[in-house]
C-alpha cells in the first residue's frame, strides 16, 4: 500500500480523517503525537562546545600545564618572569584556539533558507469548516483547499482537482509547472501526479488535498535533515593539523622530560631544570603555526575569490586542492545554457538551420507546432520562457515569422510522460500539435510526413526517425520531435485528456537544439586529466547527447561507462561502486537526488570529492561532498548555504583554477611550515647549551614566543602567498597518506636550516659575553647588562638568519634567483615588518622592558650578517645537489 | 513463532497506526491478536471515543483479514492492566505506541514506555510512529551490532514484518572506528569495513534467507545514531527495526544512548523490539 496508489476513501481510512478535515481536539492531539509542522536542525554539537575542545586538545592541555607550571614558578620562586611567561602561554593557548575555530567552522543557515520556502498560513477544513491557521499547525490527515499561488505546507495526497499545475522545482529541478491529477497511481511517490510536497507552489488551478506527512518527515524535511546531518568529516588539512601538532606536542614534551632528569643527573638545581623544561617545550612548539595557516587560508580565499571563487570554509581552500574527483552538472557549468536550434529532420534528410531557406515549404509544419507548442514568447524586444523553448520560438520567427494561433487546451509537459501537448484554433480548423521525446511520440504516430504527404509510418520510416534521432544525439544534440494531428470540433475540452487525442498523429520531424560548451571548458578538462583528476559529467540529459558533448570538450577519449538513471535505481551499491571505479564514466537522465549516492560511494572509496548543485534537492550532496560547489548565478539559496564555494560564474573552469589555487596553498603551507620550524632549533639549542655546558641562559622563554608569534609571523604569511610553481597542476593530487609535516620538511628545517640559524645564535651569543669580558663558568644575573645584550644578541641572530631563510624557503628545490627575487613583493613587506619590529624590541625601552633585551652596537650586526648569506648559500648549493639527483 | 500478539490502543491515532503493524505480524505469524484499551481515569469522554472508535476500527480491519482476534477495554493503570493481561492471556509480544514524553524526557525515565521495556515478562515492541501513510513498508533497515541476544527473535521479526509486506530488508552494520594517537580516526574502505562484519549476525540472516527475504548487508560508520538516520533518510527507508538499548542510565549519561537519539530523530516509523522469547 502507498499513499499514491490508494482512492480517495482508502486515502481518508489510511489517514484516519475525512474530506471534511479533522475535529478541532483530533488536530490538537494529533499535533501533540507528531509535533509542529516545521523544519529542525538536527542536534548538533553546540558552537560553544566546539569552542571549548579548542581548549582542551593535547596541544593545549600541555600549554596549559607548562603556564600552572609557570605560576606556580613565579609563586615559590619569584623574580624570574615566570609570571609574564604564564600569561604569553595562555595567550597563545587562546590565540591558536580562535583562529582554530576560525578556520574550521562557519554558521550554518541551509536549514533557515529552507524554513524560508514554507508558508505561514494555510486554510484548512476543522470540524467542517475552513479556517485559516498557521501553517505550523497543519497535522496528518489536515485537509485544504488550494488555489493559485498557494504554497503547499506539507506532503499531501490531491483527492481533488481542476487543472491543477504547481511548480515542483524546488524538489526535482524541472521549472516548468507540472499538472496534478487526484487519481491513484501505481508509481514511485516522487514521480505521483497525485501527490503535492511541502515548499512548492500552486501555479495555477484549484484543488483538494489532505496532509499525510508533516514537519521533518515531508521531503523537504528529509532534504532537510540530510543537509544538516550529513557532514563532509574532518578536512585533510584539518586532519594533518592535528597530527602535526600532536607530534610536535609529543616531541617537545618528551625532550623537555628527557633533559629534565638529565639535568637533575649531571647536578642541575630544580628551578634551572624547571625552568629548561618548560624552556624547551615552548621552544619546540611552534607557537604561531596555526595562526599563520589560519591568515594564509584567509588570504587564499581572496585570491580565489578575486577568480570567482567565493570560499566559505577556510579549510576548504586546501581540500580544494587534494581533490582527486570533480562531479559536475551539464548543462550551465560546462555548457552555456544557451540553447540554439543548429540541426531539422526532414524528408529523411538531416538539414543544417542555417539552410532552411532551402527548404521553407517542407518544413513548414515541423516549425508550425514548434511555434504554438510552445510557452515561450517574444515580448518587447526580447524572448522569454524555458530556454528550449526559447530556442524553437527564435528559430521559427527568424525562418517564417510571427505564427498566429488560438490555444484552447494544453496538457503541459511532465517528466513522466516526457510530452507536452496543445490544441490549437487555425482559421476554424482544430490541431494537436505535440512535442517531446522520440520514443515516447513515435508510437503515438499512424503517419509520417514526407514532401508535405502523410505516408503510412511502416517499420522502415520508423528506424529511419530512430537512426536520425540517434544522429543528432550523437553531435551532443538535445533532440526533440515533433507531431500533430487535426481533429473535428471537440467538445467538453477541459476534460479532455492527454490519451484522447494524443493517437494518430503525423510525425513531422525532428529539431535538434545545441547548448554549446563554453569555450575555456576543454582547456580546463585538459588540465584536469594532467592533474590526475577525474571528472563525471552528472546530467539530466540522454546518454547519447552527453557523451557526444563529453567527447566534444575531452572529457572521454575511450569507450565510457554510461550509467542512466532507471539503471542507476537498480544497481546495488557494489554494482554502482565497480562502475565508479572505471577511468571514463558518465551518468544520464540522472536526478539531483541521485547525486549524493554517487558522492556517497566515492567518498567511501577514499577519494576526495567536489561537486556541483544548484538546486534545493543538490543541498545534502553538496554537503556530504568534501567540497560542495554551488551554483552563484542560478543557484538556490539553499544550495549556497549547503556549499563550501560558490562559483560567481557558475563555469567549470573557475572549478579548475581553485583547485590550482588550492594546491598552491598546500604547497606554500609547506613552505612557511619549514620557515617556522627552522626556527625552532636555534630556539631550542641554547636550552641544551644552558643545561649541559653550565652557560648563562642564551635566549629567554619570552623572546622564543616573540619570534614565534612577533617577528616570523609576516615573513611566514608572505610565503604563503607564493605564486603556482608552474608544474603544480602536472602532478597527481597528493596522496591521503602524504604528510603536511613529512621527513624532507623535517630534515631540512631541523637538520639543515635549523643547525645554521643556531651556529649564527650561539656565535652572538658568546661574541657579546666574551668582548664583555665573561669568564667561563659565571653565572649572569637575569639583570646584569651584559647578560641582557648577549641574549639580545642570540635573539637577534634570528631574526637575521630568518630573512635569508625566508626566500630560501620560497623554493624547495628551485633557486630562488631562478624564480625572481623580486616575484613576490610581500616578501620585502615581511622582511621589513619582521626588522620594524625587532627594532622596537631592541633599541626601544618599552620593547626592552618587556622582552629582557638591551641595545646592541653595530658590530654585532655586522658579525652576524655573514650567517644570513650563508646560510642562503648553503641551501643554494643543496638545492643544485637536489636537482641534479633528481635529474639522475 | 509468536502465538499471542497484543496491541495496545489508546487516544492517540499513532497507537492505531502501531496497532497496524501487530495486526500485520499476527497474520503473518497466525497469531492471536488482542487489541487493549486501557481508559486512565483521567481520560475525557471525547478522547475515550476516539479511542473505542480506533479499538473498533482495527478489530474490523483484523477480522476482514481472518485473524483471531478479541477486543478489551478496561479502565485504569495502563501499565497494571496490560500486565495483568499478558500474564494471564501468556502473551508473546506486546505493540506499543511512543508518547511524546517518550520522546522528550531523556532516558525514558519514569515513562510508560520504559516500564513496558524493563517490566513486562514478554517481548515488547515500541512503535514511534512519524510517517502515518507509509504503514506498508518496502524496505526495511534493520540496524545490527556484534554480540546480541535473542538473535532468532529478533531475525524472525524482522523476517515475519518483510514477508507480510513483501519488503526487502537492509543490515546495517556500523563498526567502531579504528583511531590512533598521531593518525585520528583511520578510514577503512567498505571490503575492510565487510570484514568487521561480527560473524553472530549469521543467524540473523537464516531467518531471513528461510523467509525468503530479499536483503542485503551494508556497513557504515561515523557516530551511530546519526548514521542510522542518514541512511534511513537517504534511502527512504519506510521502517527502521533495532533492538533496544542494553545501555545502564550511568552508560547512557556518559557515552549516550543511541536507541535513544534514533527515537527522537528517526526520518522513518520506527520499532524498537525487546525480544524476551526464549523458545521460538
Amino acid at each position: 500500500m502507498k499513499i499514491q496508489s490508494l482512492s480517495e476513501a482508502e486515502v481518508l481510512r489510511t489517514l484516519v480523517t475525512s474530506d471534511k478535515g479533522l475535529s478541532h481536539e483530533d488536530a490538537q492531539r494529533r499535533l501533540n503525537e507528531y509535533g509542529l509542522n516545521e523544519i529542525k536542525d538536527v542536534r548538533k554539537k553546540p558552537l560553544y562546545l566546539k569552542l571549548v575542545s579548542q581548549f582542551i586538545h593535547f596541544l593545549a592541555i600541555l600549554l596549559w600545564i607548562a603556564a600552572a607550571l609557570s605560576f606556580l614558578s613565579d609563586y615559590l620562586h619569584p623574580g624570574e618572569s615566570m609570571f609574564t611567561l604564564g600569561f604569553a602561554i595562555i595567550a597563545v593557548i587562546f590565540i591558536n584556539a580562535v583562529f582554530t575555530f576560525i578556520q574550521e567552522n562557519r554558521a550554518e543557515k541551509a536549514v533557515e533558507a529552507l524554513k524560508k520556502m514554507l508558508p505561514f498560513y494555510v486554510k484548512v477544513f476543522r470540524d467542517g469548516n475552513e479556517k485559516e491557521i498557521h501553517a505550523r499547525e497543519v497535522v496528518p490527515g489536515d485537509v485544504f483547499l488550494l488555489n493559485e499561488g498557494d504554497k503547499i505546507p506539507a506532503d499531501s495526497r490531491l483527492i481533488d482537482a481542476s487543472e491543477l499545475k504547481v511548480n515542483n522545482a524546488p524538489l526535482t529541478g524541472e521549472s516548468e509547472p507540472v499538472l496534478r491529477d487526484p487519481r491513484a497511481f501505481d508509481g514511485e511517490l516522487i514521480e505521483s501526479a497525485n501527490i503535492l510536497f511541502a515548499g512548492t507552489t500552486v501555479i495555477s488551478g484549484s484543488g483538494k488535498a489532505v496532509a499525510f506527512a508533516t514537519g521533518m518527515t515531508t521531503e523537504f524535511g528529509r532534504i532537510a535533515h540530510l543537509t544538516s546531518a550529513v557532514e563532509a568529516g574532518r578536512s585533510p588539512l584539518q586532519k594533518e593539523i592535528t597530527r602535526a601538532t600532536r607530534l610536535v606536542a609529543t616531541i617537545a614534551s618528551a625532550v623537555g622530560l628527557t633533559f629534565f632528569v638529565l639535568g637533575f643527573l649531571i647536578g642541575r638545581n630544580f628551578w634551572d631544570n624547571f625552568i629548561f623544561a618548560i624552556g624547551i617545550t615552548v621552544a619546540l612548539i611552534p607557537e604561531g603555526m596555526l595562526p599563520t595557516m589560519t591568515l594564509s587560508l584567509a588570504m587564499g580565499s581572496q585570491r580565489m575569490a578575486k577568480r570567482k571563487a567565493l570560499i566559505k570554509t577556510l579549510t576548504s581552500v586546501e581540500t580544494l586542492g587534494a581533490v582527486t574527483v570533480i562531479c559536475t552538472d551539464k548543462t550551465g557549468t560546462l555548457t552555456q545554457n544557451k540553447m540554439a536550434v543548429t540541426k531539422l529532420w526532414v524528408n529523411d534528410k538531416i538539414v543544417d538551420v542555417k539552410d532552411l531557406y532551402l527548404y521553407k515549404d517542407k518544413i513548414y509544419e515541423l516549425l508550425r507546432i514548434a511555434s504554438h507548442c510552445n510557452n515561450a514568447r517574444f515580448m518587447d524586444g526580447q524572448y522569454k520562457g524555458e530556454p528550449t523553448e526559447v530556442a524553437l520560438l527564435k528559430a521559427v520567427r527568424e525562418a517564417l515569422g510571427d505564427l498566429k494561433s488560438e490555444r484552447i487546451k494544453e496538457i503541459p509537459f511532465d517528466s513522466e510522460r516526457k510530452r507536452m501537448t496543445t490544441v490549437n484554433l487555425i482559421e476554424g480548423k482544430v490541431f494537436v500539435f505535440t512535442k517531446g521525446a522520440t520514443e515516447g511520440l513515435l508510437p503515438l504516430c499512424s503517419h509520417l510526413l514526407m514532401n508535405g504527404e502523410k505516408a503510412p509510418a511502416d517499420e522502415d520510416l520508423r528506424k529511419n526517425v530512430i537512426d536520425a534521432s540517434h544522429a543528432m544525439m550523437d553531435m551532443g544534440l538535445r533532440v526533440l520531435s515533433f507531431a500533430f494531428r487535426e481533429i473535428e470540433s471537440i467538445n467538453n475540452i477541459s476534460m479532455v485528456k492527454g490519451a484522447d487525442i494524443e493517437n494518430n498523429m503525423v510525425f513531422a520531424g525532428l529539431i535538434g537544439l545545441e547548448d554549446p560548451p563554453r569555450p575555456e571548458v576543454p582547456e580546463a578538462i585538459k588540465k584536469c586529466t594532467e592533474a590526475g583528476i577525474k571528472v563525471i559529467m552528472i546530467t539530466g540529459d540522454g546518454s547519447r547527447t552527453a557523451g557526444s558533448i563529453a567527447r566534444e570538450i575531452g572529457l572521454i577519449k575511450g569507450a565510457p561507462v554510461v550509467v542512466e538513471g532507471h539503471g542507476f535505481n537498480q544497481m546495488s551499491d557494489t554494482e554502482l561502486r565497480a562502475k565508479l571505479l572505471e577511468k571514463e564514466v558518465i551518468f544520464a537522465r540522472m536526478t539531483p537526488k541521485d547525486k549524493m549516492r554517487i558522492v556517497s560511494i566515492l567518498k567511501d572509496e577514499g577519494e576526495i570529492v567536489a561537486v556541483t548543485g544548484d538546486g534545493v534537492n543538490d543541498a545534502p550532496a553538496l554537503k556530504k561532498a568534501d567540497i560542495g560547489i554551488a551554483m552563484g548565478m542560478s543557484g538556490a539559496d539553499v544550495a549556497k548555504e549547503a556549499s563550501d564555494m560558490i562559483l560567481l560564474d557558475d563555469n567549470f573552469a573557475t572549478i579548475v583554477n581553485a583547485v590550482e589555487e588550492g594546491r598552491t596553498v598546500y604547497e606554500n603551507i609547506r613552505k612557511f611550515i619549514t620557515y617556522i620550524f627552522a626556527s625552532n632549533i636555534p630556539e631550542a639549542v641554547p636550552y641544551l647549551a644552558y643545561i649541559l655546558f653550565k652557560i648563562p641562559l642564551p635566549l629567554t622563554i619570552i623572546q622564543i614566543l616573540a619570534v614565534d608569534l612577533g617577528t616570523d609571523m609576516l615573513p611566514a604569511l608572505a610565503l604563503g602567498a607564493e605564486k603556482p610553481t608552474p608544474g603544480v597542476m602536472k602532478k597527481p593530487p597528493r596522496k591521503l597518506g602524504e604528510k603536511l609535516l613529512d621527513m624532507p620538511v623535517i630534515t631540512r628545517a631541523y637538520l639543515f636550516l635549523g643547525p645554521i640559524e643556531a651556529i649564527a645564535c650561539m656565535f652572538g651569543f658568546f661574541w657579546v659575553l666574551n668582548n664583555g669580558g665573561w669568564i667561563w663558568g659565571v653565572m649572569l644575573h637575569p639583570n646584569d647588562m651584559l647578560y641582557l645584550q648577549a641574549t639580545t644578541a642570540c635573539f637577534t641572530a634570528i631574526i637575521i638568519t630568518q630573512t635569508a631563510n625566508v626566500f630560501a624557503c620560497r623554493s624547495s628545490k628551485e633557486s630562488v634567483f631562478s624564480i625572481g627575487i623580486f616575484s613576490n613583493r610581500l616578501i620585502f613587506y615581511g622582511i621589513m615588518a619582521e626588522l620594524l619590529l625587532q627594532m622596537f624590541i631592541v633599541y626601544h625601552p618599552f620593547g626592552n622592558r618587556i622582552f629582557g633585551t638591551a641595545p646592541l652596537g653595530p658590530d654585532v650586526w655586522l658579525i652576524l650578517i655573514p650567517f644570513s648569506i650563508l646560510l642562503l648559500a648553503a641551501e643554494e648549493l643543496r638545492k643544485v645537489y637536489v636537482r641534479k639527483h633528481e635529474v639522475k | 513463532m509468536y502465538k499471542r500478539i497484543l496491541a495496545a490502543v489508546n487516544e492517540f491515532t499513532n497507537s492505531e497506526i502501531a496497532a497496524r503493524y501487530a495486526t500485520a505480524l499476527a497474520k503473518s505469524s497466525q497469531a492471536k491478536l488482542s487489541l487493549v484499551f486501557v481508559a486512565e481515569d483521567k481520560l475525557n469522554r471525547d478522547a475515550f471515543r476516539h479511542a473505542e472508535n480506533a479499538l473498533e476500527r482495527l478489530f474490523m480491519d483484523a477480522q476482514e483479514q481472518d485473524i483471531e482476534v478479541e477486543s478489551i477495554t478496561e479502565k485504569g493503570s495502563p501499565f497494571e492492566k496490560i500486565s495483568d493481561i499478558v500474564r494471564k492471556g501468556r502473551i508473546d509480544i506486546v505493540f506499543t505506541a511512543t508518547r511524546r514524553e517518550d520522546i522528550e524526557k531523556r532516558y525514558f525515565t519514569k515513562t510508560l514506555a520504559r516500564e513496558f521495556m524493563l517490566k513486562l515478562p514478554c517481548s515488547v515492541a515500541m512503535a514511534r510512529i512519524v510517517r502515518m501513510a507509509r504503514t506498508h513498508p518496502k524496505n526495511i533497515l534493520v540496524p545490527l551490532r556484534g554480540q546480541m541476544t535473542h538473535l532468532e527473535e529478533r531475525g524472525c521479526f524482522a523476517a515475519r514484518l518483510a514477508e507480510v509486506f513483501n519488503a526487502s530488508v537492509t543490515l546495517f552494520h556500523l563498526s567502531n572506528p579504528i583511531t590512533s594517537f598521531f593518525h585520528g580516526e583511520i578510514h577503512l574502505k567498505p571490503a575492510q569495513r565487510d570484514k568487521r562484519i561480527p560473524r553472530d549476525i549469521e543467524q540473523f540472516t537464516e531467518c531471513l534467507y528461510r523467509y525468503q527475504i530479499r536483503h542485503e548487508k551494508k556497513t557504515g560508520y561515523g557516530a551511530v545514531s546519526r548514521s542510522i538516520t542518514i541512511e534511513a533518510a537517504h534511502k527512504r527507508n519506510d521502517l527502521i527495526i533495532m533492538g533496544a538499548s542494553e545501555r545502564t542510565l550511568l552508560r547512557s549519561i556518559v557515552s549516550g544512548n543511541p536507541v535513544e537519539e534514533v527515537l527522537r530523530e528517526t526520518p522513518s516509523n520506527l520499532i524498537i523490539l525487546k525480544p524476551r522469547l526464549e523458545h521460538l
